[in-house]
């Protein structure tokens, strides 16, 4: 019985002795070091603009995206659910793409990294993305894009020409989606405390130049030296700001979601 | 040769035959059922223009278990297909959600599964279920209970807690990936139990301690996370004749999370209770310090994933429709709370306590926010900021934001044999916008009353009747509200509230209701919430089919809460046991 207290006792010990690190107060941040790899990431930031938590969330996952680079980054702001329906002077960013990528969310802000499990039905807060990110960045980069536009300011109409590099060979369907996307929008948003009638929201989401699941890239076997080309259009809504927009693509595996590289480019 | 083999074979197989019969004869098996399932309807007259692709929501579970003497174990299913309206989106699912099995002598324990346990009140460590707030933070792994000397008890856990239906295994970079593994001792001294001259003295006196220790990944970019992060408490619970007294306190390390802001304080938390009890007659007072103590075995979790700890409310739990529409959530980052609840029963065959008795009761609790002050980081005075240590605070200063107040008077009367009589006067304080997030919202200041009839017709047939109103001082009718916080005054303003049951025992019961926010500021939003349930009861099964509309709230177990959202629809709940 003794014996017993005393195994007790001693696991209790170790256990109180192995069980805390303190970390040093003058030193709690990690230093940022340039993330090996090619690989770019895209989170979808899930948003409204009478979303009163939606500015400060963005604006920690736009820190993340400042320390990392902002050319292995992509933050798409995708306006949906309840928070961001237009009601009075708040803008309607809605689109159909967006709602069906929601996937029925009953909250915002709601993020996802590279689609990481959005699929299934799950999505991240944003004090959750930094380990996705991280873990995102350092993946094998499996295909290298460039994006060609051609705009015409006349009839507003913009040709994007994708092509899409192996970088090793492999096999699997991928799919690719681009999207138009317009920065640095004016207007209504909910803040603690009001609504900020002048904020600026970066990188909206305004639709998909070829559906909300985009369109096959390769499906079967492919090889280092192949190249597969997509090419989409659309008309740019008068309303938007041609010299904000921008097109982003991003190619995935059809099979779970998961996007394997993401590119930006401006669309004049 | 072959004889011997046959006679021993079948000594064998009537061995076992008589030992598991006996076995099975020394079984006992039990268990509970529930379905709760809602179809859901559009009603634009409540904002329900879109049931956003999800028609009906269905939670259900079946828990069976079986204990024969020492040994014991049990299983428990759940099924959400999907899950109804205000209950996490991850819970949809279906599958084995639970297991354990123990094996008990009294000198010795032995757990392996899903353990739930508590230490204490709470402060470090408490594992449990709630169904009504979908709630479940099991740990799965191994417990041992030595009790090496009476009155003595010693314990010892490890164990991963569940995450809705995430994997114990497997570890990718999903939101999964920083869940931790929980360590835990907890000891306890009985000395009534203990010593002999303890035994039946008027003294009474228990000691306890815990430790409990997370060991999680570090997956943070931005800062350095500690990997293991312990909290100790230690409690004491003294009694004499009718006086009682315990009181916990405890201390946890640096453990930067996303519910505090990533700051590195240090977490503490303090609860003393005296209380004072003889017949017709008790009293207690509670007070209650917590300070950065949100201990989640994954430091990314919020709401209420994941919790390690549990943090105990000091305040009334109504059960009432209206003033259960304000109910208070534990502030785990700080918060600074007192209750006094006296009850008192005038005497039978008094002028004031006729000819049964009348039960007063008397409850106040008012909780308000711990005092920061500001610290250096980086040369510059900040409060709360990520990466430094977030603040200091004086421990006994009480700062004057105030999140919840609660002033209560009840008197509970039995007024003949066929009438029976409950009133309730309650004054609440409630910050709607710490308690629920509503960000600029003003406080909900409200008085609120209720009254319960209930009269006996014959001895099968009774009716109900609740009357309730709830008025809020300054946010009703002619409120002016700002065009684009409108939506924060969704469930604000005045409301009345009836409802009539009927009740024929033991089987049946009728009621219909109606719940009325007819002093909302909004135009729109004064609506009737008409419901009306039909329930059937036969020994353990109980079946329940209402229909109506829901207004949108919060439903708290123990200061815990979720978010309900309006609905309109069809509700049926089946349940048994047996």
């Amino acid at each position: 019985m003794k014996r017993l207290s005393l195994i007790f006792a001693t696991a209790a010990l170790m256990l109180f002795a192995m069980g805390c690190d303190k970390i040093d107060i003058n030193n709690t941040h990690k230093p940022f070091e340039p993330v090996a790899g090619q690989k770019a990431v895209l989170i979808k930031d899930f948003t409204g603009a009478r979303c009163v938590n939606c500015p400060a969330a963005a604006e920690t996952a736009h820190e993340l995206q400042h320390h990392l680079g902002e050319d292995r980054i992509f933050i798409l702001s995708v306006h949906a659910g309840f928070l961001a329906q237009p009601i009075g002077n708040f803008p309607d960013f809605l689109t159909e793409e967006g709602t069906i990528w929601y996937n029925n969310h009953d909250s915002n802000p709601l993020f996802s990294v590279d689609h990481v499990d959005l699929t299934e039905g799950y999505t991240l807060n944003v004090e959750q993305i930094d380990a996705p990110v991280s873990a995102a960045l350092n993946e094998v980069q499996l295909f290298d894009i460039t994006t060609t536009t051609t705009y015409d300011e006349a009839s507003r109409r913009l040709e994007v020409e994708n092509s899409f590099y192996p970088t090793g060979d492999g096999n699997g369907k991928y799919y690719a989606t681009v999207c138009l996307v317009e920065d640095s929008i004016v207007g209504w948003q909910t803040i603690p405390g009001g609504v900020d009638r002048e904020y600026v929201f970066r990188n909206v989401f305004r639709g998909t130049l070829n559906g909300a699941d985009g369109q096959l890239v390769s499906n079967g076997p492919y090889y280092m030296e192949d190249v597969f080309t997509t090419t989409s259009s659309i008309e740019i809504d008068s309303t938007y700001n041609a010299n904000q927009c921008y097109v982003l693509t991003y190619i995935y595996n059809y099979e779970n979601g998961k996007i394997l590289h993401t590119v930006m480019e401006k669309i004049k | 040769m072959r004889k011997y083999i046959l006679i021993t074979v079948a000594l064998v197989l009537f061995s076992f035959r008589a030992s598991a019969q006996s076995f099975l004869e020394n079984s006992q098996v039990n268990g509970s059922f529930q379905t709760d399932a809602q179809y859901y309807v559009l009603d634009k007259g409540i904002g329900i223009d879109d049931l956003l692709g999800k028609k009906m929501g269905i939670n259900g579970f079946g828990k069976v278990n079986y204990t024969n003497g020492n040994f014991s174990a049990g299983v428990r299913f759940e099924a959400f297909l999907p899950e109804m309206n205000g209950f996490r989106s991850e819970l949809k699912g279906v599958g084995l959600a639970n297991f354990f099995a123990t094996y008990d002598n009294g000198f010795i324990g032995m757990t392996v599964g899903d353990i739930y346990d508590q230490f204490g009140c709470g402060f470090v460590f408490r594992t449990y279920e709630e169904w009504s707030l979908g709630m479940d933070n099991a740990l799965r792994g191994a417990r041992v209970v030595i009790r090496p000397a009476k009155g003595v008890t010693l314990k010892g856990l490890y164990g991963r807690q569940r995450y809705y239906w995430a994997p114990y295994l497997e570890r990718d970079f999903n939101d999964d990936d920083t869940r931790g593994i929980v360590r835990g001792v907890d000891a306890e001294w009985d000395l009534n139990q203990s010593i002999p001259a303890l035994n039946d003295s008027k003294f009474r006196m228990s000691l306890g301690g815990s430790f409990v220790s997370k060991k999680q990944y570090d997956m943070s970019i931005f800062y350095y996370i500690p990997e293991n992060v312990g909290a100790a408490a230690g409690r004491l619970n003294l009694g004499y004749g009718n006086w009682s007294f315990s009181t916990e306190y405890a201390y946890k390390i640096n453990d930067p999370s996303a519910i505090n802001n990533f700051i590195y304080k240090e977490g503490q938390a303090l609860m003393a209770s005296l209380s004072y009890s003889q017949k017709g007659f008790g009293a207690v007072l509670q007070v209650k310090r917590v300070d950065n103590m949100s201990f989640k075995s994954m430091y990314t979790g919020k709401q209420n994933d994941l919790d390690i700890n549990f943090i105990p409310p000091i305040n009334y739990t109504h059960t009432h429709s209206l003033p259960s529409m304000y109910t208070y959530s534990t502030q785990p980052n700080g918060e600074m709370a007192a209750q006094l609840q006296v009850n008192y029963t005038i005497p039978k065959g008094t002028a004031l306590g006729g000819k049964y008795g009348t039960k007063l009761a008397f409850n106040m609790s008012q909780v308000n926010d711990i005092v920061r002050d500001s610290v250096m980081d980086n040369g510059r005075m900040v409060i709360s900021r990520p990466g430094s240590l977030g603040y200091t605070s004086r421990f006994f200063a009480v700062s004057n934001h105030r999140f919840f107040r609660d002033i209560n008077f009840e008197i509970d009367k039995r007024i003949s044999k066929d009438w029976h009589i409950t009133a309730q006067y309650i004054n609440l304080y409630y910050d709607i916008e710490t308690i629920e997030g509503h960000a600029g919202a003003p406080v909900v200041k409200a008085n609120i009353g209720f009254m319960d009839v209930t009269y006996k017709i014959n001895k099968k047939q009774s009716l109900r009747l609740e009357l309730q109103g709830l008025w809020e001082n300054e946010v009703h009718a002619g409120y002016e509200y700002e065009e684009s916080e409108k939506k924060d005054y969704q469930k604000r303003g005045d409301w009345a509230f009836a409802l009539l049951e009927y009740t024929i025992t033991p089987h049946w019961s009728f009621s219909i209701a109606d719940k009325w926010n007819y002093g909302n500021p909004v135009e729109e939003y004064r609506d009737h919430y008409f419901t009306g349930t039909v329930s059937y009861i036969h020994e353990a099964t109980r079946i329940m089919l209402s229909a109506g509309r829901q207004s949108e709230g919060v439903v708290c177990v123990g200061g815990v809460c979720r978010t309900v959202p309006a609905s309109s629809g069809v509700t049926l709940t089946v349940s048994t046991s047996f």
